[in-house]
């Protein structure tokens, strides 16, 4: 027994030898580290990112940042096993909608007082930093989704979803092995892209203020129906198919930028085209995208924020979203990114002008993936009506939000 | 005399038991760091709530009632049950029946057996990703190569894993083919069938045919129930093949939602990691009574 006793304390040994290393103690003392973490992004881009450290380095020589590299699959896996286990970063992207889980757990520090210019910010991505009025975070980049054309099929995008549905209706009647969209499915993708209808219909998802949840009203129930008639034109069997659009069986989808990027690349045959997302009543889309965060117990929080404030200034943070693909935060920033000069990506560029941040509750992703996903599911391909599932998913969010 | 004696036996005994340790510890310790503590953990958090970022609050056994009875907070828990069973179900059986058919066949051969083992093998160690990626293609509703086989054969295939009714048995036949290891214990146990049994059976006039459903499946029942013991088990975790296929969507309908996969999406994606701490130990608890259940009903020996 002692023995093992005696295993057992050298192999403690040996872990925190090799845990204090990997964390490195070794800096000169009045050298300030910043650990941050971010998505794994592709070798090139991670080379840029790299370069952009390096110049903050030279405007901050007593900062050092240290970049670590996650596959955004796991990121918060692995950042809430981190900080639950009291050895997490100093800052990191944190997604939009986890923003709540993590301000609502302490986890996050508040933004201090004179760090960024809130009106610099575009609206829709500077209030998913909100979290009970208190700024939780910098926005850093972001994204949204629009129409995608074939010109080949489609000559003249739809505005309106009347001209959507007789668009659809009349690419499949010309040759029935044609689709006419790409209808979401009811899938954390679609119920991500679902608000944005329902708001082009005068609707929102939920009222915080009033504890009342919207997304049943009937606003709501026109856009699943939109959804639904569009189906009767897009066979599953043709846009289930990889890549359906971009192999030209599919004349429309809904998607974000990065569609644009991976077309030309792998698809350059292809003639498309980008519209705004067809409107009912008024124009309007959704959000997506990434926030700094510092975290509460990050050990040099004050070098923290200013690696953030070097990201989304007006020069940095153009050059940052020209790097990820994404679209800057900072309105003068987006000014000054090549964006502006592509036609296709200048379309999500006035688009995120009318993006609508998702409610900001912490249960949100467990209401949009198994609630309001299944509702669409059975209202699109399960020919439930749209008003009967989307009930059933307002009950089952008032019950888990306790908003009786 | 005696004392001597009894003190240098206990001596040796004493460091037999240390050197005995010595080996064992390294196994030991893992089971205990990485298997009984985060088990025990799980148990403990199972009846909190805890989102892993906060701390944990007591809850008794809510998240138990919650998941078995509130089907308007776990609206998939009894669908991601049925997936796993009808899974199970389907896969087990498939891979047994494949893994013998090859095993059976690798057998007969006089030569480039090992040749074959290796081949039939490879499917178990390609990485999931992979195996995902090439089954998406030939599942492809349009370009795929199952649906061209068909085709040429004048039938039409079903759009594979878009269609919710046929996800499962798609996943099954993946497994089918994943089947390797029942391969190589199936002919393990072939192996060790005397020879001698074969010859007296020709001798007395049997065929093939005879041979395999008197000789050959009957001694091959330990095998057989081994495999059905450790693929039932497996097949009640499966998770990597749907993660990587469908991700957090599982398929059309969810019709893809594996048990794990609900239970991970729970944890990791939803922030409850104490509700998903309670399904994994009702999955713990299942398949100890499946596996119990099986002990008593399937046949372990033959019997004459």
């Amino acid at each position: 027994m002692r023995a093992l006793a005696r295993w057992v304390a050298a192999t403690a040994a040996v872990v925190s030898l090799a845990a204090s290393a990997a964390c490195g103690g070794d800096s000169p003392a009045n050298e300030k580290v910043v650990e941050f973490w971010y998505y794994q992004p592709i070798p090139e881009q991670s080379k840029q990112v790299k370069e952009l450290v390096k110049r903050f380095e030279e405007t901050e020589p007593t900062i050092t940042v240290r970049l670590t590299e996650i596959p955004k699959d796991d990121y918060n896996t692995k950042l809430s096993s981190a900080l639950g286990g009291g050895r997490g970063p100093d800052a990191g992207y944190l997604d939009q909608p986890l923003m709540a889980r993590y301000a609502n757990a302490g986890q996050l520090a508040e933004v201090p007082a004179g760090t960024i210019t809130e009106s610099d910010f575009y609206d829709g991505a500077l209030r998913t930093n909100k979290i009970s009025g208190k700024l939780c975070g910098i926005p850093l980049q972001q994204t949204t989704v629009a129409l995608f054309y074939n010109k080949k099929l489609v000559s003249t995008p739809p505005a309106t979803w009347n001209e959507l549905v007789a668009e659809s209706a009349r690419v499949h009647w010309e040759n029935p092995n044609l689709a006419g969209v790409n209808v979401p499915k009811g899938e954390g993708f679609g119920a991500w892209l679902f608000p944005a209808f329902v708001a082009s219909a005068g609707g929102t998802m939920l009222d915080e203020g009033s504890r009342r949840i919207a997304f049943a009203d009937p606003p709501a129930q026109e856009a699943l129906a939109l959804w639904r008639k569009l189906l009767e034109s897009s066979p599953r069997r043709i846009t289930n198919s990889e890549n359906s659009f971009h192999k030209g069986l599919t004349a429309m989808m809904f998607s974000g930028p990065w569609e644009v990027l991976t077309i030309r690349q792998q698809f350059p045959q292809l003639d498309f085209g980008v519209a705004p997302l067809p409107r009912k009543d008024v124009a309007a889309s959704n959000i997506g995208g990434d926030n700094g965060v510092v975290f509460s117990k990050a050990r040099n929080p004050d070098a923290a924020w200013k690696w953030l404030r070097f990201l989304s200034d007006a020069t940095h943070n153009a050059e940052f979203s020209n790097i990820t693909g994404n679209f800057p935060t900072n309105r003068k920033a987006a000014q000054a990114a090549k964006i502006n000069t592509d036609p296709a990506l200048k379309v999500f560029v006035d688009q995120l002008e009318t993006a609508q941040a998702r409610p900001t509750v912490p249960e949100w992703i467990q209401i949009n993936d198994e609630y309001l996903a299944k509702a669409i599911e059975e209202g699109v391909d399960g020919g439930r009506s749209p008003a009967d599932a989307l009930t059933d998913a307002a009950a089952r969010a008032r019950k888990l939000l306790g908003w009786q | 005399m005696n004392g001597v004696h009894r003190s240098s036996s206990w001596h040796r005994r004493r460091r037999d038991a240390l050197a005995g340790f010595a080996f064992t510890a390294p196994a030991m310790l893992h089971t205990l760091v990485f298997m009984l503590v985060p088990a025990g953990a799980a148990l403990y958090f199972s009846f909190t709530e805890w989102d892993m970022i906060s701390p944990a609050h007591w809850v008794g056994l809510r998240n138990y009632q919650e998941i078995l009875f509130d089907s308007d907070l776990y609206p998939d828990f009894w669908k991601s049950v049925r997936v796993t069973a009808l899974y199970a179900l389907l896969s087990v059986p498939a891979s047994l029946v494949t893994g013998f058919v090859q095993a059976y066949l690798i057998d007969l051969l006089r030569r480039g057996q090992s040749l074959y083992r290796l081949v039939f093998y490879l499917p178990v160690i390609t990485a999931e990703a992979a195996v995902a990626a090439i089954w998406k293609w030939l599942y492809d509703p349009q370009f795929g190569l199952i649906n061209a086989g068909l085709e040429v054969l004048g039938g039409t295939g079903p759009d594979w894993l878009g269609t919710p009714g046929v996800v499962i048995p798609a996943l099954a036949l993946i497994a089918a083919w994943q089947s390797g290891t029942a391969m190589l214990i199936f002919l393990a146990g072939l192996k060790g069938i005397p020879r001698t049994y074969y010859e007296a059976a020709e001798v007395d006039g049997a065929n093939r045919w005879q041979q395999l459903g008197r000789i050959t499946l009957p001694l091959l029942r330990p095998t057989t129930f081994y495999l059905v013991v450790t693929g039932v088990i497996a097949a009640l975790q499966v998770f990597g093949i749907v993660y990587v296929l469908f991700g957090g969507n599982a398929g059309p309908e969810r019709s893809g939602l594996s048990y794990v996969l609900h239970l991970y999406l729970f944890g990791y994606r939803n922030g409850a990691m104490g509700a998903a701490s309670a399904m994994s130990v009702l999955l713990f608890v299942t398949v100890l009574l499946v596996t119990a259940a099986q002990f008593r009903l399937v046949p372990q020996q033959y019997e004459e």
